[in-house]
């Protein structure tokens, strides 16, 4: 790793670690804390593959990377453990002081990883549906059924509050 | 409201608060080298014990004037590279060209080749230094290395052109299990040997091997185990002194006295966080280090990481 390459490697980290970090936490629903973990350790694997990727559009890679790796973490039993321990799914989606979006955040929460991950990468990340099925390494048949069902979901829920303020 | 644009409001308001640390790079850094096996730390032990751990190596990396790439902000470089004299060559024959630079460069060093390195996918390795490893020469100063094109079988690995070829000191070691004239009785579940090996890495006499969780990129590592013999094992018996100085309590460990410590970038000094790492006698002349790397530890968590480091300790069994 040359001198150019680490300084190329810090002015990546300071126009995209921000936005990795949040979208680490929305896709894998767990504390700053825990995201800030996750995201070094997939910058990590960036970090030691940089002389090669940095000129191969390694935003892309990172964010490959981050994504993937939220899915295995929020699938790891002791991360699913803290957040149904942060947001028990009996209690509190129908309580009256729960506003709109918290409603949608834990039901965002309940939805399986990559469902959860399609979304933030369709509808926070802005990504096309190609996109969406390149980094996720699936089809774009794949990720459409799954915005579909992640979305009718929500929706569900949605309805459900303005049902009951109405 | 449509549900797509009410989504992304509410994710919005999730993380707008949220902002990555400025200091994510250094962590960054820090954990590459912690998970990284230890055999390009070798250097690092062997500097602090040369330079009573004046500067970490890391900082000591100083690019020398006029080789063309001395960048801001590595100005006060000359001022390390003052600190630091006498830093012991690492031997870096055998290694793969594209990690000769890093390995050379993390010691201080800076590297000039005697053949020009062209793009290509054929395996070039280092097949001669100057000046010898195990010498000491001064921080910043030229190591000239000889790269040669690569011909055994063994080593072209085609499916991950990009990796760096670990070292094979020991050869095919099976499952890992006997090496270093001991044998590793117990391991955690799970793991599969690293399929490489080093020799002399940490000192005259010492070898060293890993253990892995299946898929694991190559060049981190789940477990590590470094085995001290001559004058190496003296060196580790006086890294334990030295951790009962700084307060380390010694426990037994199937009857041998055995310290479990977390280290950091200087292997003499605990460090609060730092890779938990057991260290024993096994009798006069054989010493015994095996760490657990800091991902491996999250993963089963850090009492297990504990009660495992002792529980391969105890398993441990001179074969002559």
């Amino acid at each position: 790793m040359t001198e150019e390459d680490e300084a190329a490697f810090d002015e990546f980290l300071a126009a995209r670690s921000t936005a990795l970090l949040r979208t680490a936490i929305l896709v894998c629903g767990a504390s700053t804390i825990d995201a800030e973990d996750m995201v070094q350790s997939a910058l990590e694997k960036v970090y030691r593959h940089w002389p090669r990727i940095r000129h191969d559009n390694p935003e892309a890679y990172a964010r490959r990377v981050v994504v993937n790796g939220a899915i295995s973490r929020s699938r790891r039993k002791k991360v699913i453990q803290e957040i149904t321990f942060a947001h028990p799914p009996d209690t509190p989606v129908e309580s009256p002081d729960l506003g709109l979006r918290d409603a949608l955040l834990a039901e965002l929460r309940k939805l399986p990883a990559r469902m959860r991950a399609v979304l933030v990468l369709r509808y926070w990340e802005d990504l096309s549906e190609a996109e969406t099925a390149a980094l996720l390494g699936c089809s774009v048949g794949t990720v459409k059924s799954q915005a579909a069902r992640g979305l009718a979901r929500v929706r569900a829920r949605m309805g459900n509050l303005e049902g009951a303020s109405a | 409201m449509k549900v797509e644009e009410a989504l992304k409001d509410a994710m919005a308001s999730q993380v707008a608060g949220v902002y990555a640390s400025p200091s994510m790079g250094q962590a960054v850094r820090r954990r590459s080298r912690r998970n990284v096996v230890r055999f390009r730390t070798a250097g690092a032990a062997l500097l602090t014990v040369a330079v009573a751990g004046a500067v970490p190596v890391y900082l000591s990396h100083a690019p020398a004037a006029g080789h063309g790439q001395t960048a801001a902000g590595a100005g006060d470089g000359s001022a390390d590279t003052a600190a630091v004299s006498g830093v012991v060559v690492p031997d870096v024959i055998g290694t793969d060209a594209t990690s000769v630079r890093t390995i050379l460069e993390d010691a201080g060093f800076t590297v000039e080749f005697k053949e020009a390195l062209t793009e290509g996918q054929g395996l070039r390795v280092v097949t001669a230094q100057e000046p010898a490893a195990g010498t000491e020469a001064p921080a910043g100063s030229v190591i000239t290395v000889t790269i040669v094109e690569s011909d055994s079988p063994e080593a072209s690995p085609s499916a991950t052109p990009s990796a760096d070829p670990l070292p094979q000191d020991l050869g095919d070691l099976g499952d890992g299990r006997d090496f270093g004239g001991i044998h590793v009785g117990y391991l955690p579940d799970g793991l599969e040997w690293g399929k490489w090996s080093g020799k002399d890495g940490f000192g005259k006499t010492s070898y060293t091997t890993t253990w892995v969780e299946p898929g694991l990129e190559p060049g981190m590592y789940s477990v590590q185990m470094i085995v001290y013999k001559g004058d190496a094992a003296d060196r580790l018996a006086d890294r334990m002194k030295g951790y009962r100085g700084q307060g380390a309590e010694a426990i037994k460990v199937g009857g041998k006295t055995a310290y479990l410590v977390p280290l950091g970038e200087a292997p003499d000094k605990i460090t609060e966080g730092g890779t938990l790492t057991i260290v024993w006698t096994e009798r006069t002349g054989l010493a015994v280090e095996v760490a657990i790397s800091p991902d491996y530890a999250k993963k089963i968590g850090k009492d297990a990481a504990g009660r495992e480091l002792k529980k391969i300790a105890e398993g441990v069994a001179p074969t002559r």
